[in-house]
């Protein structure tokens, strides 16, 4: 009943193992610690910030970095560090809750497809094959309009548009798992379908689903910022990094930090994202070392 | 073979349908009514409750779905656009063109730059180039399109007037797009590349080439390369077909009038027939370019070609 | 291998060419049907640009939503409506009428309007203008078909057509308002005969039905559109060969197509941009005060906003000279009436712009017994009201009002106008009318109320003065009852005025003959190159 590499009893030391791999990668780490960091700063905005994200101080707009306002400020005088840092907030809450939902419909949907095969199969994973033919920039912008905007809708939009990434990666580890003696001889002492997936299964798929959701997270911001973008996202005043972008990109060529900022903050987050996503690869597939 | 594509193109249909269903749905939960939308603030009850009657719109969603199914598989008819009454056909074909020349010039441009930095990547394993190019790639596929876009314009056509900041009618005008939209496609190819060609490099063949006393680069442009292009191909067709259908960012800030923003434009102006259209539209050309790179993987990959039969 | 990737080039190849050839069929069919994707000629619009420049490009923010004089009421398209038909009177900036495709005219009463028409009109399909034209023009604005632009149409019972030359329209009741009307889009007049042949083409392809000084040759939608000189004009004829009419949506990017020559006239241009275009000695600023308005509007029918000292409250909480220039920063000017200042009878300059009391509007609230007021922001996409709305957030909040924004993509946003859900909503309303009373009527009156009135307003004594207001000829009379509307909407308060836009364009130095028009339907008839 032995599984390979990750089983739950030896979680603490697989765990270890996995942070092990992962130092010897910089970048990885980079991209680790980048992660750590951006989540303090969103839990500890409030705190951190040195101005209210909302606060206007018309006689102050478009102001370039000083001590006052560290990044500067936008065109309502509002300071763009402290909008960034806000911004954090919302771009991980999005970023997460919207894989969260990604990973928790298509984790069950492949789960059972894989697990049961044949017809629930089949029909599971058509749904998804019409979902993935359908660009998922255009789902997202279709379940963005039909909710309308705000945060908690911009998060479904979002991760209802992934779903059938998970479905095929849980899908595909499930498939191969199904077969392996491990299962087999779960199954002859009598352990329950629930008990299996829940026990078996799923632990032993979490390295491609731990990936995937790492460069899922990356992408999901990315597609909010997109949306939010074309102003299908968040309500103002509230701070989304693609929004700022978005409202500060007609002043471009006077004041090219109101876009620049928030860019960056986005770029540096999806690369720190991608970086860790890539370790973690190598870190878990035992076959991929260097 | 060719009962593998027949097959391939008959799975197409339910698909197809299913897609159309969600669109559907996805409308039918829009807020906004098309007819105030397309006959104005101001017009009349009258009018409205004629123009309903007329498009469908007053019966039950399932009617209006098996009506749009029925026109579609019997007449090969999806309707007229709402705003201009033309058919819903022509709205796409009119924006295709710029759609397919962005994302060739993208894919040609991302091949062009991708497959030698990942080549020279493999070759130089380790080497300053190599990690030079693995991070610009990473950058590549970390950078909003939105953003790169803006920061092009600002280099390209603010400060050194260069480039044409908008429009696709000449040359000059697509770069700026293309380059900007095939930033995520040049780092997937590098990478894509890179890694392909270190596991053929690594192949027993290659080590017996070598051994043969083989010149190094013949060893690596007639043995290596070859084989490591064949999941090259297959990436670079997969991502056409993702430049086909996910250019709506970049046909908005650029001003290209494409299917993308015919897309968006069309939901914003609750023109139902031809959203619906288009998104078949784009799914149509997704799944085809994807049955094709299948068919390139099989012809140029010969074992897979035999599972096929 | 090798072999094998010389097929696969081969294949990529051949798809490529098959696409080509197949777009170039698209085309080739698409002239024989009419409506067209890309241009049709290739005389002199494309690539054969010389020096000696008869192209005139045209950067606007917005392409044209249809070229069917009556199918739409966007300014973007009546511009294009406007170089491709002439009506039958036209006006200046200043409202004064003078003639166009009737030479003169006569009021046989108050309901019956006597055109004689100018003879030997050419339409682009070389048939000549004749009474039938135009009534079928006119009639057929009033049915359905003419929905969105019913509020000037809708009046018309019957056109008579006395002989070729000669007709007389006939209003169902009498309304001063309704000839200068004849000046805008909706009554221009095509060819009954092409409009037949072109059937639901029409909007897209209007080619041969308009007798204006331009002719259609190709539209592009989200692109462009492209005009050509009509050499038969009867009045005085273009001096440019060709007028291409881009639409650039990016204000930078549609700056940046004027400053490198790509674009030779370009509006509106952006308020951060107005220095630039101004201090650049190869270009010419434009600036002129428009017909139109910008409100904060409360939805009078929900509690607590159906109290007038409600409204007062919240508008005392906010500073609108200071939203309005900090938002529009340095464009048009926060306005003091309903009216704009072009349009007769206004008292725009007349009366002081609202200000600020925020301890009055705690007071008002107080005494309203109001504490603690919520309330939505709604607004569609536009970057200046977003940028008013994230103001008048604050602004409130002083006030102790606490406010939320609803930023809504049109659709959405009419939607929930309409049913009612909203509070305070911006929203702009365009005069291209110079009589005052569509100024207000289409804003407060109860007739359009489930139309354009999103207020919901509803008042017996303002209808009561509009309806008046309509019967009487413009003189002292009129221009007391026209005050007196003004002052009642401002005692009522269903809405904030924020803003009085300016239209503004910029042109290439060698641009000559180009001004902006104050309701923006700019004309390209008089343009020339230096």
């Amino acid at each position: 009943m032995d599984a390979p590499v990750l089983k739950s009893n030896k979680k603490r030391g697989a765990l270890m193992e996995v942070l092990f791999r992962l130092k010897k990668s910089p970048l990885a780490m980079f991209g680790f610690f980048f992660i750590i960091f951006l989540a303090f700063t969103a839990i500890f905005a409030d705190v951190l910030a040195p101005h209210p994200y909302q606060r206007q101080n018309l006689s102050h707009a478009f102001e370039t970095p000083s001590k006052q306002f560290l990044l500067g400020t936008d065109e309502f005088g509002r300071d763009i560090l402290s909008r960034l840092i806000y911004g954090a907030r919302v771009s991980l809450q999005v970023g997460f809750i919207a894989v969260g939902i990604a990973l928790f419909a298509g984790g069950m949907l492949g789960a059972a497809a894989g697990y049961y095969g044949g017809w629930a199969d089949n029909a599971i994973m058509r749904v998804m094959d019409v979902m993935l033919s359908i660009p998922q920039t255009l789902l997202a912008i279709a379940i963005a309009a039909a909710l309308g905007p705000g945060l908690f809708n911009l998060m479904i939009a979002v991760g209802i548009s992934a779903v059938p990434n998970y479905a095929r990666i849980v899908r595909g580890s499930v498939l191969s798992l199904r077969e392996m003696e491990f299962i087999e001889a779960a199954r002859a002492v009598g352990s329950s379908d629930l008990r299996i997936i829940t026990k078996h299964i799923i632990p032993n798929s979490m390295a491609p689903i731990i990936v995937q959701s790492t460069l899922g997270v990356a992408s999901a911001i990315l597609n909010a910022a997109g949306l939010s973008f074309i102003g299908l996202g968040i309500q103002p005043p509230y701070p989304e990094w693609g929004a700022m972008l978005s409202g500060g990109r007609q002043y471009i060529r006077d004041y090219p930090h109101l876009t620049l900022y928030p860019g960056l903050a986005i770029m540096l987050t999806i690369l720190a994202l991608n970086f860790l996503g890539d370790g973690l690869r190598d870190a878990l597939d035992p076959k991929l070392k260097r | 073979m060719i009962r593998y594509i027949v097959r391939r193109i008959l799975f197409l249909i339910p698909v197809l349908a299913g897609v159309a269903f969600c669109v559907f749905t996805l409308l039918y939960l829009t807020p906004g009514d098309p007819a105030k939308m397309v006959l104005g603030e101001m017009a009349t009850e009258r009018a409205i409750q004629e123009f309903r009657e007329r498009e469908g719109l007053d019966k039950p969603f399932l009617m209006q779905f098996a009506n749009y199914v029925y026109k579609a598989v019997t007449r090969g008819d999806i309707g007229r656009s709402y705003v201009t009454k033309r058919p819903v056909m022509d709205e796409i074909l009119a924006a295709f063109p710029a759609t397919l020349k962005l994302a060739a010039f993208a894919i040609v441009i991302a091949i062009i730059i991708g497959l030698p930095c990942g080549i020279l990547s493999a070759i130089k394993q380790y080497s300053i180039f190599d990690t030079a190019a693995m991070i610009f790639a990473m950058i590549g596929l970390s950078m909003p399109v939105f953003w790169l876009g803006l920061l092009l314009i600002l280099l390209f056509s603010v400060h050194l007037r260069w480039l044409p900041p908008s429009g696709f009618d000449t040359f000059q005008a697509m770069i700026l797009p293309s380059l900007a939209l095939s930033a995520q496609s040049i780092s997937m190819i590098t990478r894509m590349t890179r890694s392909s060609m270190l596991e053929v490099i690594r192949a027993d063949y290659i080590r017996t080439a070598r051994s043969k006393g083989q010149k190094e680069s013949v060893v690596i442009w007639r043995h290596a390369l070859h084989n490591a292009l064949i999941p090259v191909v297959t990436l670079c067709g997969l991502q056409f077909g993702q430049l086909l259908s996910g250019a709506i960012l970049t046909e908005s800030i650029f001003a290209i009038p494409g299917v993308g923003r015919l897309m968006v434009d069309s939901i914003k102006a609750r023109d139902y027939p031809v959203v619906q259209g288009g998104v078949l539209f784009v799914a149509v050309a997704f799944s085809l370019v994807n049955l094709l790179v299948d068919l390139l993987y099989a012809y140029i990959d010969p074992r897979i070609k035999a599972q096929y039969k | 291998m090798k072999r094998n990737g010389w097929v696969v080039l081969l294949i990529i190849l051949a798809c490529v060419a098959g696409l080509t050839y197949h777009q170039m069929r698209r085309q080739q069919q698409a002239e024989e049907y009419g409506y067209e994707s890309v241009p049709a000629r290739s005389a002199s619009g494309e690539g054969g640009r010389t020096d000696a420049k008869d192209v005139l490009v045209v950067a606007d923010q917005y392409d044209a939503t249809s070229m069917d004089p009556i199918a739409h009421n966007d300014v973007p398209s009546s511009r294009a409506v406007y170089s491709l038909y002439d009506t039958l009177i036209f006006a200046d900036d200043e409202g004064n009428i003078f003639p166009g495709l009737a030479e003169s005219w006569e009021l046989l009463s108050g309901t019956e309007y006597k055109f004689n028409l100018r003879k030997g009109v050419k339409f682009h399909n070389g048939d000549e203008l004749n009474a039938e034209d135009v009534r079928h023009a006119i009639m057929r604005a009033t049915t359905d078909a003419g929905a969105r632009i019913a509020v000037y149409s809708q009046n018309v019972k019957d056109v008579q057509v006395i002989d070729d030359h000669t007709l007389v329209i006939e209003l169902k009741k009498t309304d001063y308002s309704f000839f200068p009307s004849l000046t805008h889009s909706w009554a221009a007049i095509y060819s009954k005969r092409a409009f037949e042949e072109l059937g639901d083409g029409f909007g897209m392809n209007p080619a041969g039905a308009g007798s204006g000084p331009f002719k259609f040759v190709s539209w592009q939608k989200g692109n462009k559109y492209v005009l050509e000189r009509f050499d038969d004009y009867w009045g005085p004829k273009p001096r440019v060969k060709t007028i291409e009419v881009r639409s650039i949506p990016e204000p930078t990017s549609r700056t940046i197509a004027l400053e490198t020559g790509e674009a030779d006239i370009i509006f509106p241009v952006v308020h951060n941009d107005l220095r630039r275009v101004d201090e650049n000695e190869n270009l010419v600023l434009y600036r002129k005060p428009q017909n139109s308005i910008t409100y904060v509007g409360f939805n009078v029918t929900k509690p607590p906003f159906d109290n007038v000292n409600v409204r007062r409250a919240v508008a005392s909480a906010l500073d609108v000279a200071g939203i309005q220039a900090a938002s529009y920063r340095g464009v048009g000017n926060a306005p003091g009436s309903l009216v704009p200042s072009a349009v007769k009878y206004s008292l725009n300059d007349v009366t002081p712009v609202r200000e600020r009391d925020v301890e009055l509007a705690k007071k008002l609230l107080a005494e309203a017994g109001v504490n603690d007021l919520r309330l939505e922001i709604w607004t569609n996409e536009r970057k200046e009201r977003v940028d008013s709305a994230t103001i008048i957030q604050a602004q409130l909040e002083e006030a102790g009002i606490k406010s939320e924004i609803k930023v809504l993509e049109w659709g959405a946003y009419l939607n929930g106008l309409l049913e009612k859900r909203h509070d305070l909503f911006i929203l702009g309303w365009v005069n291209s009318i110079p009589d005052p009373n569509y100024a207000i009527s289409g804003l407060l009156e109860s007739s359009a109320l489930g139309s354009t009135n999103y207020t919901f307003f509803s008042d017996a004594k303002l209808d009561e003065l509009l309806d008046r207001g309509r019967g009487l000829e413009d003189g002292d009379e009129r221009a007391a009852l026209y005050k007196e509307m003004q002052l009642y909407i401002d005692e009522q308060l269903p809405m904030i005025y924020l803003h009085n836009d300016e239209s503004i364009a910029g042109t290439r130095k060698n641009v000559r003959g180009f001004e902006p028009r104050s309701n923006e339907i700019h004309s390209f008839r008089e343009v020339y190159f230096e």
